[in-house]
């Protein structure tokens, strides 16, 4: 599904944020990249998400070079791929549920189905009594889970973290790193930037380990110690 | 910027699927397009348009001074063309009322009888330059002057008429400037004649100044409308400015620029249509208040004159146009600000 193909990414200022990188990641898998600060783990999603885009090298999701992806693709690309932020993004003007249906109303679901379609992801986070709330009265473990049913309600293909445990305790962290492995058991392909090891050894999922910007390790779940 | 999310969908709606009974699966499937026909998406389409036009006017109105002032800005600045465009149609009109035609007056000497008169007209209705040519009378001239305010009186104290034998010349239509000066000069040097008026160049004068006039407006209306779209545009941009962080998350989550677009747009053209509505709206104040020295000022040249009002159409249209300038405004302007966001 994900090919990485001796991509890099060298930003303006001059700063190599990723070198030669290479790897794949197939259909269904679910795969924790992690590193120090600065490894490359945030550029690796924004490539992804087509918010940046590579210097060097092929990037290919599902067949399609997302290098070559022309500008009024992206917003179709990207309903295809549910993201997940450590600092949320969610809109604070609004409820918990209308945070949730954007997805659906930028997709273009019906009305009636999109509060179905709400209601299931909200209930598969377990916040499904929240829904009229407005996210700052929650807490940030239930804000970020907020911020996972908005990335899989649309049914993405394709679920990306960038630390979404980072600011949680790690008893949420454990709960949030579960409900990833149950989008994955489901069919989901789920990529995870995370720099929290003893979590990432904990889930015993696949590991891509980058360093300054190159692959340094790729981990098989079974070799995860 | 918001979407149709909130208090559309409302919690208890019915669903495809009861929450409690879907599987996992139903909610993280994989690759799963959205399968919904065009009408679908036409319909869904809509709904964002109706809610964009609904949400910016209640964001208008959830800032109540900052949206007056906007409106009051536009509203003011095109107040004053339609203003002007009312003058005009008024000392337009006024011109009309003072001389109707391009006639020219030949006033005889005062010493010539009925048949020189008589004769003059004959010589002059066979120029080729002249259409028609009116007689009148010094008894016709003093009945006429009686008819009018003040006269009466004064002309009781005439023991003579004193008035001379006029003759209305009508110019052929078609008759250049060149063709006119001649004629004038020729009839000025025919024996008997004593004065001649000519109504054309008067009225020649007053068009070429209203031409200006109607380039002045045009020129000025046209500044002043983009005046407002200037005004509209950068009320958009500070709005725009001021949620770029909801914006990146639209666009972060799939929205493309027209969806994130839509909502900025439509309060461009609701500021261009209430700026246009107060403007044809203080036109008509202005118009109303000119009313009363303008029936004044018509007494005075017994009742010709007669104000005249904006058209309806011009009323209406206004607020259209402006809606319009204003959509467009804020249309340009968000454009440029999401092409920088993204």
């Amino acid at each position: 599904m994900i090919h990485f193909d001796q991509v890099s990414k060298r930003y303006a200022s001059g700063h190599e944020a990723l070198s030669q990188l290479s790897f794949e990641v197939a259909s269904g898998e679910m795969a924790f990249v992690t590193g120090h600060s600065g490894a490359g783990k945030s550029t690796l999603l924004k490539l992804l998400g087509v918010i940046e885009r590579p210097s060097r090298g092929v990037i290919t999701l599902d067949g399609k070079n997302l290098g070559r992806i022309r500008r009024r693709g992206i917003p179709k690309l990207r309903q295809g791929i549910g993201m997940v932020f450590q600092d949320h993004r969610l809109l604070m003007e609004r409820t918990v549920f209308a945070n949730v249906e954007l997805p659906l109303v930028i997709g273009g679901i019906a009305r009636q189905q999109r509060a179905a379609r709400v209601r299931m992801a909200l209930q598969k986070v377990g916040l499904l009594a929240y829904e009229r709330q407005l996210p700052d009265t929650l807490s940030a473990g239930e804000q970020q889970r907020v911020g996972i049913a908005r990335a899989i309600v649309a049914q993405p293909a394709l679920l990306i973290a960038d630390e979404p445990t980072g600011n949680l305790d790690p008893q949420l962290a454990v709960e949030i790193m579960g409900l990833f492995a149950e989008f994955q058991e489901a069919g989901t392909t789920v990529l995870v930037a995370s720099h929290d090891l003893p979590l990432i050894k904990r889930m015993k999922k696949r590991v891509i380990v980058l360093d300054h910007g190159r692959l340094v390790a790729d981990l098989a779940a079974q070799e995860v110690l | 910027m918001n979407t149709p999310v909130e208090g559309t969908s409302a919690p208890g709606q019915p669903g495809a699927n009861g929450p409690q009974d879907a599987p996992l699966r139903a909610v993280a499937g994989v690759g799963s397009p959205h399968r919904h026909g065009r009408r679908r998406r036409f319909a869904n389409w809509c709904e964002h348009h109706r809610w964009s036009a609904s949400a910016s006017l209640r964001r208008l109105a959830a800032r109540p001074l900052g949206s007056l002032l906007t409106i009051a800005v536009m509203g003011l600045a095109l107040a004053l063309p339609l203003a002007f465009f009312l003058l005009l149609g008024n000392v337009h009109k006024f011109g009309e009322a003072l001389g109707q035609n391009q006639a020219i007056s030949v006033f005889l000497q005062p010493e010539l009888g009925t048949q020189q008169a008589q004769l003059l007209a004959v010589q002059l209705r066979a120029r080729p330059e002249v259409a028609v040519v009116r007689l009148r009378t010094p008894q016709q001239g003093m009945d006429e002057l009686a008819g009018m305010q003040g006269f009466s009186g004064a002309l009781e104290l005439l023991d003579h008429n004193p008035l001379p034998y006029v003759l209305q010349l009508q110019p052929r239509a078609g008759v250049n400037a060149d063709g006119m000066a001649r004629l004038i000069t020729d009839v000025r040097a025919m024996h008997g004649v004593d004065l001649v008026q000519d109504a054309g160049t008067w009225r020649q004068r007053l068009d070429a100044l209203l031409g200006v006039g109607n380039r002045v407006v045009l020129v000025l209306a046209s500044l002043l409308a983009l005046a407002a779209l200037l005004v509209v545009g950068n009320t958009v941009r500070v709005d725009i400015a001021g949620r770029a962080e909801e914006i990146g998350v639209l666009l972060l989550i799939g929205a493309n620029p027209a969806f994130v677009r839509r909502p900025h747009v439509y309060a461009g053209a609701w500021y261009g249509l209430f700026g246009g509505a107060l403007a044809s709206l203080l036109a008509a104040g202005i118009e109303w208040s000119l009313a009363v020295p303008v029936r004044q000022l018509s007494h005075a040249y017994a009742g010709k004159l007669q104000v005249q009002s904006l058209p309806l159409w011009v009323l209406l249209g206004v607020p259209v146009a402006t809606a319009a300038l204003g959509w467009l405004a804020a249309r340009l302007v968000s454009a440029w600000q999401l092409r920088r966001a993204q």
